[in-house]
């Protein structure tokens, strides 16, 4: 063996050693990082774990506690997992109530729900806003909507799970909507206006009936969508001016701003307001809506209208009565002609002065002021008032004055209708004073007759006292013949005496000044029979109860009296007969004085009413006994009149005043 | 029965008038004394003398210059003669000078009648009736 050999063997050996040495050292240090890996692995491992399960717990926590019902069912619909909400909407009593879902299904909605799940089931996938009428459990019908997906177990469909929501709602929301919409389309179509509405590129989107009968176009609906301009080119030849009612829309368009009450006369006459409004959202321009009004009627009543007020005031201006409108500080606004020239101020004269400055005078002014205050307060009042014209004469007016109000009811002045009443008031004046003279010579009459009555009557005293003495003086020396004429003498005088008596009772008739009273004839006619000399062959009777009648006690006894004596007087017969009654007629009662006496001739009828007028020479008639029952008769605005047949009788007739 | 004798004062102008009134009182045999006077002033000129004044005054009313219904204004105004009973005897019957007649105040209103008999009756009547009646002691 060599060293060599010894050294080469010995080198080998302390390679290998060192080799082995650093093959120890790697394995060890491998078998450091094996274990740290694995160390590192599970820590990963546990941590996974742990995150898995808060993971799965957050869900479950999320699922319960979502606000939407949330529901895990089996195949068959069995319910296997809720959260409280499911319950309520569900009408359940917990979370662990038994329930089918399909059992809640509307029957006629069974099949349709029931292919949705099999589908979802068989092909996978899943369930999504499925619309489904309910009944729950505590009996409220609801529209639901589900969301839902398969729950698979070595891939085979075990469950179901998914979201219910309650949309009954919103689905009641939407219908009304709907139906608000509906209601709004029908109030646009029938619309009294003409409705046209464009949108942004000049598309019809809505137009109405009352547009398509304005201009005979075809129903509403076959418009919609069509070009506008089409449209209005098919309606402007119903327009009188077609070529300005194109350029008009396209002024209005072009400048998008609302055109209102622009006035369209169509060929047959029609007259129609437009209006033009665009509609932006949002600043955006979106299109816009055309409005047609038919004014055809209210323009003519407008015309019409117009009409009447012309000739109402051309009535005014031309009509013989004065009008002056004043303000409320008695400036006078308006006056017509008449009141020009009732007053004799031109209107430029009158208007914006006080008319009781310019012409009232005297205590007049306080009266007028006093009516103008009084008709401030809303009073309506006519009144007379004395005023001086310009030129300074008088002139009496009748002032009617009424309250002028605006259209809210206030007082703005007042409107004074003004007659000129001098003329009348003069006729007035004239009569006042001619009644006062007739009064005046009336009374002197009166007064008259009665002087000249005892001026007369005086001596016939005389005569009557003087014959008696020489009666009484010479009783032994006068003879028979000469007593008999003294006799004659006094019966003269008597007649007189009655003659003078009865010319000055007619003649006090009309001036007598006696009161009229209700005056019952049925009473007086009766006392008077009792009171009046009559002759025992003679008989008055009165046939029907006479009537109240409105008059002059004394005058109407004197009526009756002078004819039942006149009947007494010429009755001839052996029976006499008065007769008195009384027949109503419309205003009047008709009376009659029947007796058999003489009778009147025919050609004598007129005459026997006249003064003076005896046709028999008696003693006893004066013959004015007759004058005075006609006056009396007219005083009482009666008639009377006679029939009668000689050697027959008579019958007075005569009429009295109902009261 | 006793009876007074009256002191009459006739106020009237017609000259017959006075003589019936005479005459009446002398047919009738009474003793009243009459004091004539034809009219009113007449009248006043009498009553001017106060102390003697008259019982009663018969006054007709138409008359020329004062006529009854002023004398007897006057007369009425009279603090003194006023209480003398004024008996109207006229022909007038209007109804006017009665009222004012009464108004002013009278006695009586007596209207004289055409037979001169009825006159006798009526004068007697007012004498018998104004001689039994208590009158101012003047």
């Amino acid at each position: 063996m060599s060293q060599d050999k010894i050294d080469i063997l010995q080198r080998a050996l302390k390679r290998e050693k060192a080799a082995r040495k650093q093959a120890e050292s790697i394995l060890e240090q491998k078998s450091a990082e094996l274990y740290e890996s694995n160390q590192k692995l599970e820590a990963a491992y546990s941590d996974l774990e742990s995150t898995y399960s808060q993971t799965d717990s957050q869900l479950q926590g999320v699922f319960e506690h979502i606000v939407d019902a949330y529901v895990v069912a089996d195949v068959e619909g069995n319910i296997l997992k809720m959260n409280a909400s499911a319950v309520s909407l569900l009408g359940l009593k917990s979370i662990k109530d038994d329930c089918n879902l399909m059992e809640l299904v509307r029957p006629d909605q069974y099949q349709d729900v029931f292919n949705a799940f099999n589908l979802v089931y068989k092909e996978g996938g899943s369930v999504s806003n499925l619309v489904v009428n309910i009944t729950t459990k505590d009996q409220r019908d609801l529209i639901v909507q589900i969301n839902a997906s398969v729950i698979y177990d070595n891939g085979l469909p075990i469950a179901s799970h998914g979201i219910v929501r309650d949309i009954t709602q919103a689905k009641y929301e939407k219908e009304k909507l709907i139906k608000s919409e509906e209601r709004l389309a029908t109030l646009i179509q029938n619309l009294e206006e003409g409705i046209l509405l464009e949108d942004e590129n000049r598309k019809i989107i809505l137009v109405n009936n009352k547009f398509c009968e304005f201009f005979g176009l075809q129903v509403p609906n076959e418009l919609i969508g069509k070009d506008c301009k089409t449209v209005i080119e098919q309606i402007k030849l119903s327009f009188k001016d077609s070529k300005k009612f194109i350029d008009d829309i396209n002024i209005a368009f072009n400048e998008k701003k609302p055109v209102l009450n622009e006035d369209l006369e169509t060929v047959d006459g029609r007259i129609f307001e437009r209006d033009y409004i665009p509609i932006f959202r949002d600043g955006i321009y979106k299109g816009h809506l055309w409005k047609y009004n038919d004014f055809t009627i209210r323009r003519q009543y407008r015309k019409s209208l117009e009409v009447e007020r012309y000739k109402y005031s051309s009535i005014i201006s031309n009509m013989n009565l004065g009008l002056i409108e004043i303000d409320l500080n008695d400036n006078i606004l308006m006056a017509n002609k008449s009141f020009s020239e009732i007053t004799g101020y031109l209107e430029e004269e009158l208007i914006g002065k006080r008319g009781i400055d310019l012409m009232t005078f005297g205590e007049n002014r306080e009266l007028i002021e006093e009516k103008v205050a009084e008709r401030k307060k809303g009073k309506i009042d006519s009144y007379e008032v004395p005023i001086k014209r310009k030129d300074g004469e008088v002139r009496y007016l009748l002032v009617s004055g009424a309250p002028n109000y605006n259209l809210q009811g206030e007082t703005i002045g007042s409107i004074g209708v003004i007659f000129d009443i001098t003329e009348i008031k003069n006729l007035k004046f004239q009569k006042e004073k001619l009644l006062k003279k007739l009064e005046k010579s009336n009374d002197e009459l009166y007064e008259y007759a009665h002087v000249v009555s005892h001026d007369l009557k005086s001596p016939l005293r005389s005569i009557n006292a003087l014959v008696s003495w020489l009666k009484e003086d010479n009783k032994d020396n006068l003879d028979a013949v000469s007593l008999q004429n003294i006799a004659h003498i006094e019966t003269t005088l008597e007649k007189m005496e009655q003659l003078i008596t009865d010319v000055l009772e007619y003649s006090s008739i009309g001036s007598d000044d006696g009161e009229k009273e209700e005056v019952n004839l049925n009473i007086l006619v009766n006392d008077l029979i009792g009171i009046l000399h009559k002759p025992s062959h003679i008989n008055i009777k009165v046939l029907n109860t006479l009537p109240c009648i409105n008059g002059n006690r004394i005058k109407l006894q004197q009526l009756f009296q002078n004819l039942m004596s006149n009947a007494i007087k010429f009755i001839d017969k052996e029976n006499g007969l008065v007769e008195i009654d009384v027949k109503a007629q419309d205003d009047y009662y008709q009376f009659s004085v029947k007796d058999n006496g003489i009778g009147i001739d025919k050609k004598f009828h007129d005459k026997i009413f006249k003064i003076f007028l005896s046709l028999n020479k008696r003693k006893d008639s004066t013959g004015i006994g007759l004058s005075i029952v006609k006056k009396i008769v007219e005083m009482h605005e009666g008639e009377i009149w006679l029939d009668s047949e000689p050697t027959k009788g008579t019958t007075f007739y005569f009429t009295l005043k109902k009261l | 029965m006793m009876s007074k004798v009256l002191n009459v004062l006739l106020i009237e102008d017609d000259v017959i008038e006075v003589m019936k009134l005479n005459r009446a009182i002398a047919s009738l045999q009474l003793k009243h004394n009459i004091i004539e006077a034809n009219n009113g002033e007449e009248a006043l000129d009498v009553l001017q003398n106060k102390g003697e004044l008259p019982d009663i005054i018969l006054l007709d009313l138409n008359m020329p210059k004062l006529n009854g219904i002023e004398f007897l204004g006057i007369l009425k105004n009279d603090d003194v003669l006023k209480y003398i009973p004024t008996i109207i005897l006229t022909t007038s019957s209007n109804q006017r000078d009665l009222l004012e007649c009464y108004k002013i105040g009278i006695a009586g209103y007596v209207l004289k009648p055409l037979k001169y008999e009825e006159y006798i009756t009526k004068i007697e009547n007012i004498l018998a009736y104004w001689s039994i009646n208590e009158l101012k002691q003047i």
